[in-house]
């Protein structure tokens, strides 16, 4: 077997593999996309993650976010949803590596998360949820102005 | 420091709410330099009830301290819910509560 078709052989057998496990199985992304952890801008890592599809903006997908945050240290934020996702990440700017957290959501799940973050500045927060099955990228972001830096900042 | 895990599981019309608070500096490598502590921070929270996944997040530092983390889901009284969450470090954690 040449090296061309060894490596396509190997592909395939990566992504048999990969795409029956994530319904089943727990994904953790820090394993699968380590890359992606360590981008320091939001479009580099959107991109690492999720790869070169096109966002759409969308009304299901939406985020709570105070507009003001006194305190950059806990930034509460809550993520809501009617789409079928498949998974969901934070990114931000203000930080030296722009993501926060992905969730991959199970099957059926309501998508109503609560959950705090820090920020060192002022910056664009940015939700990325993948759809189920189309794979299609939704999108929503905000400005929040931090007074206070967190990170210990 | 006490390690430890505060879970709320409360039941209404078939929704479960849950609340559950993890024990963690949450400092990432440039905190944690600052502070002159060790990088400490979860990494990956999964929560299960009757073995079936019904939370699962992968963060990084970028969480603040003490992450408290609020969701909902599909459920009924008297399950288990199950939390382990994963270090930085690779130490794991685990904590149950009865949904009430």
């Amino acid at each position: 077997m040449d090296r061309r078709k060894f490596l396509g052989v190997g592909l395939a057998a990566f992504a048999a593999i990969v795409v029956p496990g994530t319904d089943l199985k727990a994904m953790n992304f820090r394993e699968t996309k380590p890359k992606a952890w360590e981008i320091e801008k939001t479009v580099d890592g959107i991109k690492a993650l999720y790869g070169n599809a096109g966002l759409k903006k969308s009304d299901k997908l939406t985020f709570k976010a105070p507009k003001l945050a006194e305190n950059g240290g806990s930034i509460p934020i809550t993520i809501k949803s009617s789409l079928d996702l498949e998974s969901i990440a934070l990114f931000q700017d203000a930080n030296p590596r722009c993501l926060s957290c992905v969730f991959s959501v199970p099957k059926g799940a309501i998508i109503e998360y609560d959950f705090r973050i820090k920020m060192r500045q002022t910056a664009v927060v940015t939700i990325v949820g993948k759809e189920r099955g189309t794979g299609t990228l939704y999108t929503a972001s905000k400005e929040i102005d931090v007074s206070i830096g967190g990170c210990g900042g | 420091m006490a390690k430890k895990m505060k879970i709320k599981a409360k039941e209404k019309k078939g929704i479960v709410k849950v609340k559950a608070m993890f024990t963690s500096l949450m400092a990432d490598k440039e905190e944690a330099v600052k502070k002159g502590i060790k990088a400490s921070y979860i990494k990956y929270i999964v929560a299960k009830v009757n073995d079936v996944i019904v939370y699962e997040v992968t963060m990084s530092g970028f969480m603040s301290e003490n992450p408290l983390i609020k969701f909902k889901f599909n459920g009924k009284k008297g399950d288990k819910i199950v939390f382990t969450t994963i270090d930085n470090n690779g130490k794991e954690q685990t904590g149950k509560k009865k949904i009430k």
